[in-house]
């Protein structure tokens, strides 16, 4: 139970003095795309053999949360060299052991070889994938099993807690977040700082603080992966924002369909209320904070934030308009201050490091890194943290390694369903908030999905607008009617039964569905449309003049020349020479 | 004020509204279908967008509060194209044919069945065409085309509740029916269920309305701004070719109603907004059951005499001589005369002095146990004490504390209730105390719940701590205090409070709350009031006295009030209608002249048995005389409510039958009886008479309410605060009665004369079951 701020680093002193230092260590990546691969498994296999060879006293095993590199898991890290296995199976543990533990050489078809030169990079620090991001959150994920809170004593825990209570004072703590430059990682990107000074000087007799983690971008997975690999730096964030706005309990809103990071967030939150970091008199200061953690009930509309807080009072997930805002009138009338995953995850850092550090990383608007989920027609998809202001480019071909299967890029989305699609003429842009607004897309919560020649955009936004019609809370009439609409049109038209004018009919839907909309799942829902309309118009056209769908994906369109459509039977209806 | 443009014209607005009823105020129109007076605002359907100068976007009117200084734009190009493709989005939902039908002027030259359709296809086919809030939008932004593909539901019509039917095919969701149950009505018996494309009103697991906690009060359906919710009263008969008010009869809060008339007969009858009392709602008999009253098959409608042992119409005169001769024959004193409470004032009051004077006894009024009104009244005047009874219904959402004693208020006064609710809604506190579980729980600070019998000492008890917890010195001036103090002392605050089913904690919670949440109100049902207990009605007298509120019994029927101040100067010694039926059987009385309920006469009938109603009752069936009376629809008089709210009503309709008004019956029967000052010619005349000789009615003949303003029961300004000792040994013993107070209430909650509405009306039979069914599972 810690008492004094100056525990923190005396426990981490006392840890670090009674772990034992094996020789070597396996660190196995047991998170949500690990054990989806085997890692439990792994774990087992490495038990296994450890105990048969007797190696328990000088062979270490950790498993930790989140390594990153989704695209080969499952994987262990050998410590101390740091050499990276990647796609490990049960049957390669006795060679790991033998080769790499005991006799520390390293097992080539083990390691990651790019693909283009078939150079062979052992350690993790050195793999191009991880060369070039800047993994101020997410390095420490190596090091700690979300498991054991003195992992992130270790990692340096808690100690910016200890500052922020008794060497800042509240409005410090907010001058500090807001000079750092932080913008809201949920996809808003509203400046962090000021949101908080907002929410501090509404006059209550109480405030709340909620963490977004309801995460509901198909293809994102980066805030359930941080509550998975370290949730302690989101609760850390969150007491030091609670003592900077003045708000005694805090929520953490999960969706339920991560259980895992469910578990782990719990967990952690149980552990840090037993040390006396959450509840009264947090490390002996006056202050007093506890957090609930709720869970979601699977709808998407629940990341917005009024459809959020309608559901943690227990009612009916429906957004409600704006003004009043959050911090003004949230939960039960309170003034409230909501922010994403991330968002939070970062304020230790800018108080542990300060301000001036922090805003050196990023772009003169955008400050910090961003972690992205890679995904799609990517060689290495996976978590990436990379600094604002990088290139596109960068991402996808130095840390993703390219499209995949020998194919060519065809468009990057970004910000989900709420985000557009930025074609190979867009690759040097920098990354940050602005430019991917005026480029006609939006950071939204990190989501990139790389598409290819096999993709179908047409197809692609017909996709994204059945999504945010399945998820759309049916409120306001122009999302509930009116996004049903675009998505017949976009149907018809991957069927071949398009019009001329139903590009004009989607550009106006789009258009006033954008203005007119209650919340931000009806505003931004016409942005995947809108935004193929504007970069990839000539698919439209192929689809509806020539009935003619060039990636192969919308099966009534199918065309060989002269020939059936072997996956339909039937006659194309244009010539072969279209 | 505060002070705003709009359209670059200065408008003043209150604080607190919003643009778009400060635009309504001054006539501007922006287009609206989801916001409705009196409900929180809801920003669904999206046409009311305005733009703010300064400010980007669009925002909508009904969900922005005014500011000072704000410009607000409510018509640019790209607005009202916006408005239009939202319109017609909603449209794409609802069947809309008959806006772009070619055939639309001609219409009514060709249209065949109108209204038996199952559902409408376009506006000529739907109940509401004409009424539709959508049509008024859709002709202000002249829409004359829809550019999307129509999309049909395609749901079933639900017509398993009463009363109304639910035909979510033409619902464009905009809640208002969701925000009415739960906001105004407190019963949240429907919602938006599912979500996006799916999204519907409902009921919880899609049960019927009767199973979710309906009361068919019919808000929905008044606020729907579509068919979706259209009553079945106004489908299949055409629409109404007139409407008129009237005061509803069928309980003491007196209700304004709109009534539909067709070719002389009642076809619906509902709420509007503005009237007093009810400002626009009503509940279940009100909206939807007077037609059945008015137009049962039962009415009795000529007068009938036995001749050789079967009853045979004759006519009014033959039908009054035989009156006159058998009152005649039968000794002074010999005869029951039961008025009906439910009678107009006029009515009342000529059959007091006809009773009084020509047949020398003493009316009984109709309630099956003692009226709580007069009961309690007659308690207080027997110590020389007028209680002020007046109280304005609005008044009730001001209240900061609430104690509703014996009455489940959302069945036995609704509209009293929806005021309640108002002033929970702001902070109020509610204290329900009943013998059995009641919606009310779900809003109360506090629910009590005793054993019949200890009202008495649970009072005595709860005064007794209030009066320790007050400095003596504020309350020994008042007389009557140390007796007060005498009595309480004795009262046994363990046995008697833990006999009762409580614990000395709810009863202090009881106490504080009513020391500390002002202003206050003690509202008393027959539960509590029902049964003879005069050491109840002391001890809330003196607990109002304690604390500054006021006790209200709450009176059961609509004239109750009128008679108790009819009666208030006379002895009021009237016995029960119990103790006359057991009279009866013992003999004492030879004749009995019934205009109102009565327990059924078995083998020990009187002699001469009159029965004057609306209705051929079951007594009627034994009677040697019927005499038909008029409903209030067809004549004309006056009510006095809950309140203390004189409200007159004028005629609905011609008289059915050969039936007369109640005043004129007993006039005529007057005059055969040798009397020459009975010559009333119309209600008018009595109602004048009436406020001549009865002090606290002399605003009784005030003008219609139309032209004036209303009238109410004068009372004594100068309140005499006394308190009352407990007055019987031991005072707060359990009182044993043999009759159980709340199904006393209930059981005499749904009649109108002699006739009962829950076994003549299937749907009211059906929604009261499901309230029995209900109460007795949670009693378990």
């Amino acid at each position: 139970m810690l008492t004094h701020p100056s525990q923190i680093i005396a426990w981490k002193a006392r840890i670090l003095e009674e772990r034992p230092a094996p020789k070597k260590t396996a660190v196995v990546s047991n998170g949500i795309c690990g054990r989806a691969s085997g890692s439990l498994g792994i774990i087992a296999a490495l038990n296994r053999e450890l105990d048969r060879r007797g190696l328990r006293d000088t062979v270490g095993l950790e498993v930790t949360g989140c390594h990153g590199f989704c695209e080969l898991e499952p994987n262990i890290v050998i410590l101390p060299e740091g050499i990276y296995y990647g796609r490990v199976k049960p049957e390669d543990i006795p060679s790991i052991i033998e080769t790499t533990i005991l006799k520390n050489k390293v097992i080539d078809r083990l390691v990651y070889a790019d693909p283009k030169t078939g150079r062979r990079y052992a350690l993790q620090k050195d793999i191009p994938f991880y060369r070039k991001q800047m993994r101020l959150l997410t390095e420490d994920n190596l090091r700690i099993d979300p498991d054991r809170i003195e992992d992130y004593i270790l990692a340096d825990g808690y100690q910016a807690l200890a500052k922020a209570l008794f060497d800042m004072t509240a409005e410090e703590v907010i001058r500090e977040v807001d000079a750092a430059g932080l913008r809201g990682r949920g996809g808003a990107g509203f400046p962090t700082g000021k949101k908080w000074q907002f929410c501090r000087k509404e006059i209550a007799d109480r405030r709340y603080i909620i963490c977004n983690a309801d995460e509901g971008n198909p293809g994102t997975y980066m805030d359930r992966s941080i509550l998975v690999a370290n949730p302690h730096s989101v609760i850390e964030g969150m007491i030091i924002g609670a003592y900077a706005i003045g708000a005694a309990e805090g929520y953490i809103y999960v969706r339920m369909e991560a259980p895992q990071a469910v578990r782990q967030v719990t967990i952690a939150r149980d552990q840090a209320r037993k040390c006396g970091l959450l509840g009264r008199s947090i490390l002996g200061s006056e202050f007093h904070f506890d957090i609930q953690i709720v869970e979601g009930a699977g709808a998407f509309v629940c990341g917005e934030e009024t459809s959020l807080m309608a559901s943690i009072e227990g009612r009916r997930a429906v957004s409600r308009q704006r003004p009043p805002f959050p911090a003004q009138s949230g939960l039960w009338g309170q003034p409230t201050n909501i922010n994403n995953v991330e968002t939070w995850a970062n304020v230790p850092l800018i108080v542990k490091r300060g301000a001036e550090w922090y805003s050196l990383i990023g772009t003169p608007k955008s400050k910090g890194t961003k972690i992205f989920s890679l995904v799609g027609k990517i060689r290495h998809g996976g978590q990436v943290e990379v600094p604002m202001g990088i290139k596109l480019r960068e991402i996808i071909y130095d840390i993703g390694g390219g499209i995949k299967d020998g194919k060519k890029f065809k468009a990057v989305q970004t910000g989900g369903p709420a985000g557009g699609f930025l074609p190979a003429e867009f690759l040097d842009l920098a990354i940050d908030y602005d430019n991917l607004v005026q480029a006609g897309s939006t950071m939204g919560s990190g989501g990139m999905i790389v598409v290819d020649e096999t993709t179908c955009m047409v197809d692609l936004a017909r996709h994204y607008m059945h999504f945010t019609q399945e998820e759309s809370c049916g409120k306001c009439v122009p999302c509930r009617v009116g996004t049903r609409q675009m998505h017949e049109i976009l149907v018809r038209i991957t069927r071949g039964e398009g019009e001329e004018e139903d590009l004009a009919r989607l550009q106006e839907l789009g258009e006033s569905i954008m203005v007119a909309s209650l919340c931000g799942l009806g505003q931004t829902a016409p942005n995947p449309v809108l935004s193929t309309l504007r970069h990839f118009r000539e698919e439209y056209f192929e689809h509806i003049r020539h009935r003619k769908c060039a990636a192969g994906v919308c099966r009534e369109l199918l065309s060989l020349p002269g020939q059936d459509s072997p996956r339909t039977g039937r006659k194309t209806n244009k010539g072969q020479h279209d | 004020m505060i002070k705003l443009k709009i359209d670059g014209r200065e408008i003043a607005a209150e604080p607190g509204a919003t643009v778009l009823e400060a635009a309504q105020a001054y006539g501007i129109y922006i287009p609206n279908l989801c916001a409705a007076k009196g409900l929180t605002s809801y920003g669904g359907c999206r046409l009311c967008l305005i733009e703010i100068k300064g400010r980007r976007g669009y925002v909508p009117a009904c969900c922005t509060p005014v500011e000072e200084n704000l410009e607000i734009i409510t018509e640019t190009p790209q607005l009202r194209e916006l408005r239009r493709l939202t319109l017609e989005l909603i449209l794409s939902e609802h069947p809309h044919a008959c806006l772009i039908c070619s055939e639309k002027e001609n219409c009514e030259d060709h249209k065949s069945t109108i209204r038996k359709v199952v559902e409408p296809t376009g506006c000529v086919l739907c109940p509401e065409n004409g009424q539709c809030r959508l049509q008024e939008v859709v002709e202000e932004l002249k829409v004359e085309g829809v550019r999307f593909p129509a999309s049909y539901r395609n749901f079933e019509v639900l017509r398993e509740d009463p009363f109304f039917d639910r035909n979510y095919n033409i619902c464009i969701l905009c809640a208002r029916c969701v925000r009415v149950c739960a906001e105004v009505r407190g019963a949240s018996a429907v919602t938006v269920v599912f979500r996006g494309p799916q999204a519907i009103i409902g009921t919880a697991l899609d049960r019927p309305l009767l199973d979710s906690g309906c009361q068919l009060c019919g808000a929905c359906v008044d606020v729907c701004p579509t068919g979706a919710l259209t009553e079945r009263a106004l489908k299949g008969e055409g629409l109404p070719d007139e409407t008129r008010s009237t005061i509803c009869p069928l309980c003491s809060v007196g209700c304004t109603l709109e009534v539909g008339l067709r070719k002389g007969r009642i076809l619906n009858s509902y709420p509007k907004n503005g009237h007093p009392v009810n400002e626009g709602q009503a509940c279940v008999k009100g909206r939807f059951v007077l037609r059945d009253v008015v137009h049962s098959p039962k009415r009795a409608l000529r007068p009938m005499l036995r001749r050789h042992g079967e009853l045979a119409e004759v006519s009014w005169d033959e039908a009054l001589d035989a009156v006159a001769q058998g009152l005649k024959a039968h000794p002074e004193g010999g005869t029951a005369f039961v008025v009906s409470s439910q009678m107009t004032l006029e009515d009342q009051y000529v059959a007091g002095r006809f009773t009084r004077s020509v047949l020398n006894v003493e009316p009984v009024l109709d309630s099956p146990g003692p009226s709580p009104l007069l009961a309690f009244r007659k308690v207080l005047q027997e110590e020389g004490i007028s209680s002020p009874l007046n109280l304005e219904v609005a008044s009730l959402s001001e209240a900061g504390f609430i104690l509703v004693a014996g009455a489940d208020l959302t069945r036995s006064h609704p509209i009293l209730w929806v005021n309640v609710l108002k002033a929970i809604q702001k902070g109020a506190k509610l204290v329900a105390w009943n013998q059995g579980p009641s919606p009310l729980d779900r809003w109360a600070a506090l629910s009590l719940r005793t054993e019949p019998g200890y009202e008495a000492a649970v009072l005595g008890y709860l005064g007794r701590w209030l009066l320790e917890r007050r400095p003596k010195e504020q309350l020994a001036s008042i007389p009557g205090y140390d007796e007060l103090k005498a009595s309480l002392e004795l009262v046994s605050p363990a046995g008697g409070i833990s006999a009762a089913g409580l614990t000395m904690e709810e009863v202090q919670s009881v106490g504080t709350l009513l020391d500390e949440a002002r202003p206050g109100v003690l509202l008393c049902g027959s539960e509590l009031l029902g049964r003879p207990d005069a050491g109840a009605v002391r001890m809330l007298w003196n607990l109002a006295q304690l604390v500054g509120t006021k006790v209200i019994p709450l009176a059961a029927k609509n004239n109750e009030r009128g008679i108790a101040e009819l009666w208030s100067s006379e002895a009021a010694n009237g016995l029960s209608v119990d103790q006359v039926a057991q009279g009866i059987g013992k003999g004492r009385f030879k004749s009995l002249y019934l205009t109102g309920i009565f327990p059924l006469l078995g083998e020990s009938r009187p002699e001469l048995l009159i029965v004057q109603d609306c209705y051929r009752t079951a007594n009627g069936q034994l009677a040697d005389v019927i005499l038909p009376a008029l409903t209030w629809a067809e004549t004309e008089g006056t009510f006095i409510n809950v309140e203390g709210r004189i409200q007159k009503f004028k005629r609905l309709l011609d008289p059915l039958g050969e039936a007369k008004p109640d005043w004129w019956i007993f006039c005529r029967l007057a005059e055969k009886m040798g009397r020459k000052d009975f010559a009333f010619q119309s209600p008018m005349e009595i109602a004048e008479e009436i406020s001549r000789t009865v002090p606290a009615l002399r605003e009784a003949s005030l003008p219609h309410p139309k032209k004036g303003r209303p009238g109410f029961v004068l009372e004594d300004k100068k309140s005499t605060t006394r308190f009352l000792p407990l007055g019987r040994p031991g005072g707060t013993a359990r009182i044993d009665s043999d009759l159980a107070a709340a199904e006393v209430g209930l059981s005499t909650l749904d009649t109108y004369r002699g006739l009962n509405l829950c076994e003549e009306i299937k749907g009211l039979r059906r929604l009261r079951e499901k309230s029995q069914l209900r109460d007795r599972k949670l009693k378990g």
